[in-house]
């Protein structure tokens, strides 16, 4: 099945404040993307800008899935979700005062998924043990990294062929960071996922990725093709190696 | 934000009961009938509150109490003008008769109206829990954005649930008029009880408003036979200033 997600030079804005300009970038079939930049370079909005939920005020982001090609700019984010595109929100989003088991079941709102529900609801539980530990207790009283379980959990209970996870290791600790980012790449392989992943970690997200963009106040101002490429990179090398001349 | 022309929907119900009462239709089946007429009403309602006020976003502050209590107001005179500000009762097999148990006489009206609400709130606790609109709709409360990432509309979501809302005043409002007689202005004492249950009960839990519902009950029923009926609106708003003080998120609340 081909998948494709295709942004080509979209600029977005709060207000007067640009948060983007001229991004382009493309996520194909089975990759995993990493996106990086330090805090404020516009990381979330661009993943926003894919789900709807900033619109872009010029270019164009492009969905192809099961050979048809759907106008992310023109759909409403439930729409998107419906596609097939789920995100883990950066500060997670649960429902504080709904159980865990409720969180993962609303995570399969989407009419598409629920025939699933009970094949997605028990691998949940065997990747994530502490969340069937757990399922009956409020989300919100659980530790940070078990909503972060939780939250990319709750993503994949809707059956996603894209997932974009934005800043899985903001609040965890570096062991816990490890631990998340190791899962997302086994959930990947194993639902045969595309992922696009925004992080600031970038020793992290380089151990799942298979490339990735820097992106610097809103602009791209690398793609690297591959790991090495990222890492033998000036600017990366600047922004997040320290190791630059 | 709370919808402060709930009551005046749950009389709006009970006027709607005596109508169809009148035609000799029994009172519960009348409330039974009036559900999904009402369920629509609160959609259109809700649309047009949203058309209006939520989303332009002018609801922030007081302007969307603002918008429902005008809506209450538009009921009651609207409820004056055809049914005049008499008190209307209607009539059932089940309505001044008593069944004893030993030495104490409880009114078959009461016991009705226990079951039937009772019965309701067990439905409505099992919706909220069990169906995917019913956890939505307590979703949009905590997290609007979130949900919509979850493929729901929080607006379709929303409107759904006011007519949800609305809907149980038309049974509300029949049990309303079963255990006594009802007027135009009977729902400002009960935008005092409302917030008292809630605020007892605990934002967002069901059974906390049962139990909450029960204790204003009988706190009342005291009150008013050891201090007097003049005592009796007190008594709402004393448990609801007592419990702000000590406990804000009540019995129940997490």
């Amino acid at each position: 099945m081909a998948l494709e997600l295709t942004i080509s030079g979209i600029d977005a804005a709060y207000g007067a404040v640009r948060a983007l300009q001229g991004v382009s970038i493309s996520v194909k079939d089975g990759e995993t993307v990493a996106l990086l930049g330090t805090n404020g370079n516009g990381k979330s909005t661009l993943m926003k800008c894919v789900m709807g939920i900033v619109r872009p005020s010029t270019g164009k982001i492009e969905l192809k899935i099961e050979n048809k090609n759907h106008d992310l700019t023109r759909l409403s984010t439930e729409e998107i979700v419906s596609l097939g595109v789920a995100m883990v929100p950066e500060g997670r989003r649960l429902f504080p005062k709904l159980t865990v088991e409720e969180n993962l079941l609303l995570g399969a709102f989407r009419p598409q998924a629920r025939p699933d529900i009970a094949k997605n609801l028990a691998l949940c539980y065997e990747t994530f043990d502490v969340l069937k530990q757990r399922r009956g207790q409020l989300a919100g009283s659980m530790s940070g990294g078990q909503q972060q379980m939780l939250a990319i959990a709750r993503a994949l209970m809707s059956s996603p062929k894209l997932l974009l996870v934005d800043e899985p290791s903001v609040g965890l600790s570096p062991l816990l960071v490890s631990n998340t980012i190791t899962m997302i790449k086994q959930l990947k392989e194993r639902h045969g996922l595309t992922v696009l992943m925004a992080e600031q970690n970038f020793h992290q997200a380089i151990r799942i990725a298979d490339r990735g963009y820097l992106i610097v106040h809103g602009e791209i101002v690398f793609e690297g093709e591959s790991v090495a490429d990222l890492e033998a990179n000036d600017l990366v090398k600047n922004y997040y190696l320290g190791t630059a001349g | 934000m709370p919808q402060v022309a709930h009551p005046a929907f749950l009389v709006m119900g009970a006027y709607a009961t005596y109508v169809l009462a009148g035609y000799g239709v029994d009172p519960l089946l009348a409330g039974l009938l009036l559900m999904p007429v009402f369920f629509v009403f609160g959609l259109g309602v809700y649309q047009f509150y949203y058309s209006t006020f939520e989303g332009r976003g002018s609801d922030q502050g007081l302007r969307g109490i603002a918008f429902f209590f005008g809506v209450a107001f538009i009921v009651q005179v609207g409820l004056i003008l055809v049914f005049g500000v008499d008190q209307q009762l209607v009539d059932a097999s089940y309505i001044g008769t008593s069944v004893e148990f030993g030495e104490m006489r409880i009114p078959k009206r009461m016991l009705v109206a226990f079951g039937v609400a009772l019965a309701l709130t067990s439905a409505l606790a099992l919706y909220f829990s069990r169906t995917f609109t019913g956890r939505a709709i307590r979703a949009v409360a905590q997290d609007e954005g979130a949900l919509r990432l979850m493929g729901a509309d929080p607006v379709r979501i929303k409107r759904w649930a006011f007519g949800i809302a609305t809907a149980t005043c038309a049974l509300a409002g029949a049990l309303l008029i079963i255990v006594g007689p009802v007027d135009p202005n009977v729902d400002r004492l009960y935008i005092g009880r409302t917030f008292c249950v809630v605020v007892l009960g605990g934002l967002g839990s069901m059974s906390g408003t049962l139990v909450a519902g029960l204790i204003l009950g009988i706190a009342e029923s005291v009150v008013l036979t050891t201090a007097g009926t003049a005592w009796a609106p007190a008594v709402a708003f004393g448990i609801l200033l007592v419990v702000l003080g000590v406990r804000p998120a009540g019995l129940f609340g997490r």
